[in-house]
């Protein structure tokens, strides 16, 4: 449904997404996850037309944003990193100049109003000034704009950020809801917040896709132990003797430690099971001491020590 | 379009600044009318009392433009109208026509002024209607500048001041221009450094030094080749030119009765090349 293929922003010298390349299928529900300055946003306002790549394209339905703005944006619902409102309207008054400005037809924007309104929970502030509204109010009548003219794709940058864990939750639900008959992209820097809506994440870090894969997956990847890194005393042929009941010789690289008289190795399992107590063990028989053992995979486990703030339990 | 005029428009009422800006040019419409009509029992009403207001409309513009695109910025909904499946030109023309109706419907009120001349006195109607239409016109000019203003900004105060100041040079330049030199070799040089601006404004979009440098080549032969065959063009050439671009010259064409298409399509070119500069500069944060 949507595909970006090469896309590249930079602003100046800055290079905010380098050549990235995804495509998003319908019915999907999409998670981009990465720090802040990720380039999450931009890539999001990318997809929207806010923003138009340096390079590279993204097509919608097969047709290139850039060759027909006006109708590819008619697919696409969008909510910002700020919701765009109008402080000094009332939330039916918004939301019926968010219908005229898409071109929705007028009988279908009543229509649309009483249906989303009651959809993301807004009916009993429908006639309240949007600058009298809370913040989580004010999220959900940006939810509700994104809604309006019902576009098959949704585009959501951090719905829930600021909310309180109650209202986070009321937004995952929404999402839920919304799922059913969209498809969705939502942005995030909390990995739990992604996980528990999305098919599919992927992981961005200083304009680049480190990770594309299912939440499962990825947490499984994050705590994995298939593969480690050991620090052990001893000569490589000793070393490679001992391992070679856990594993192939290929999966096993030997180099000389350069703190210490030590030799580094990194040991993968053939199988996807954890074998940190063979390496012991197998070790310990062989008399070779083992000064370090961990689990790689450090590369991502760092990029989400940045990313994963803790939920507190919502 | 008419969703962001209609928006535009009701938010000049609900906000204040519609009944600022119409009580306040109506207040002073009314004092002008008063004393220059009614207490000097002048008849002199398009001459007189309806030129005489273009001072005020000048100083109340930046009323009318200063938050059209501040606020958008500001509130950043302007990705809502960015990602909108709407053209940004047609946008940007929404929010100077809402402009334009409001000052428009504030100089319909005043209609009432030469009606209740018409009472007591012989008015000529076709002056009159002249000279709505030249100052409908001129104000149309002003609101172009200050929409674009306003869409350089974040800041709703200095789209004010740099509107005002705008406003004012535009309407001083007839003054100036009469203090420009005259001779041939002044003419020259202006029309020089014309040629040698365009090619840097060429150079500036394009980064084509063998394209700018045509330009200014090319700019400077005609010059030259004008300067072989008459000479007198350039005699005076920069009042000629300013008198040329100036908004307010043009206007009093209108109360003399003088319903010129040149002037009109000046206005209505001069308002599109301004929609047009706003929009790029819109677009052009899609590119930055």
């Amino acid at each position: 449904m949507i595909k970006a293929e090469n896309l590249t922003k930079s602003y100046g010298r800055h290079l905010a997404v380098d050549n990235i390349s995804f495509s998003i299928e319908k019915g999907e529900v999409i998670g981009f996850l990465g720090p802040n300055g990720a380039g999450k946003s931009t890539t999001m306002n990318m997809m929207c037309g806010c923003l138009a790549p340096t390079e590279g394209k993204i097509t919608i339905n097969g047709i290139d944003i850039m060759d027909e703005p006006e109708e590819t944006r008619k697919y696409v619902g969008y909510l910002p990193e700020q919701p765009p409102l109008y402080f000094e309207m009332t939330v039916t008054e918004y939301l019926k100049f968010v219908g005229e400005l898409k071109k929705v037809p007028k009988k279908q924007i009543k229509e649309d109003i009483d249906r989303i309104v009651n959809l993301v929970k807004i009916a009993d502030v429908k006639h309240r000034l949007i600058r009298n509204l809370s913040k989580g109010y004010k999220q959900r009548v940006g939810i509700a704009q994104a809604l309006m003219g019902n576009p098959p794709i949704l585009v959501l940058d951090e719905p829930s950020v600021g909310l309180d864990p109650k209202q986070i939750i009321e937004i995952r639900n929404l999402i839920n809801e919304l799922k059913k008959d969209h498809t969705l992209i939502i942005s995030s820097h909390i990995l739990p917040e992604i996980s528990a809506v999305c098919d599919r994440v992927l992981i961005i870090n200083k304009g680049v896709i480190v990770a594309s894969d299912t939440p499962e997956n990825l947490s499984r990847r994050l705590t994995g132990s298939d593969k480690v890194y050991l620090r052990i005393r001893g000569d490589e042929a000793a070393v490679r003797e001992a391992l070679s009941g856990i594993t192939s010789g290929d999966r096993i690289t030997v180099a000389p430690c350069q703190d210490e008289d030590a030799l580094e190795v990194t040991l993968e399992a053939e199988g996807e099971e954890d074998i940190r107590e063979k390496v012991f063990f197998a070790l310990s028989g062989g008399r070779l001491p083992l000064l370090q053992m961990r689990p790689l995979e450090m590369s991502l486990e760092d990029i989400f020590l940045n990313l994963t703030t803790v939920e507190e339990n919502a | 379009m008419l969703a962001v005029l209609k928006k535009e428009f009701k938010t000049y009422f609900i906000t204040p600044v519609g009944y600022i800006f119409m009580g306040l040019f109506l207040l002073i419409a009314g004092i002008t009318f008063t004393t220059g009509n009614v207490f000097s029992m002048s008849e002199d009403y398009a001459n007189g009392t309806l030129s005489g207001l273009i001072i005020v409309f000048v100083l109340a513009i930046p009323l009318l433009t200063m938050r059209i695109y501040t606020e958008e910025q500001r509130q950043k909904t302007e990705q809502l109208l960015l990602t909108a499946p709407v053209p940004t030109w047609q946008v940007v023309l929404g929010k100077f026509f809402a402009a334009c109706l409001l000052f428009g419907l504030t100089l319909v009120v005043t209609v009432i002024f030469p009606v209740i001349l018409s009472f007591h006195g012989r008015m000529e109607w076709a002056v009159i209607i002249g000279s709505y239409i030249g100052f409908f016109l001129l104000g149309c000019a002003f609101t172009s500048i200050g929409v674009f203003v306003s869409s350089l900004t974040e800041s709703q105060a200095s789209a004010a001041i740099i509107t005002l100041f705008l406003v004012l040079i535009t309407w001083m330049i007839d003054f100036i221009a009469g203090y420009m030199p005259q001779s041939n070799l002044s003419g020259i040089i202006f029309a020089a450094a014309i040629a040698v601006i365009l090619g840097l404004l060429v150079y500036n979009s394009s980064r084509n030094l063998t394209v700018s440098g045509l330009v200014i080549l090319g700019g400077l032969l005609i010059a030259g080749a004008i300067l072989l065959i008459r000479r007198e063009v350039f005699t005076s050439l920069i009042t000629k030119s300013l008198n040329w671009f100036s908004l307010t010259s043009r206007f009093y064409n209108f109360p003399r009765g003088i319903l010129k298409l040149s002037d009109i399509v000046y206005y209505l070119s001069f308002c599109g090349f301004f929609v047009y500069l706003t929009s790029r500069k819109i677009e052009k944060k899609r590119w930055s």
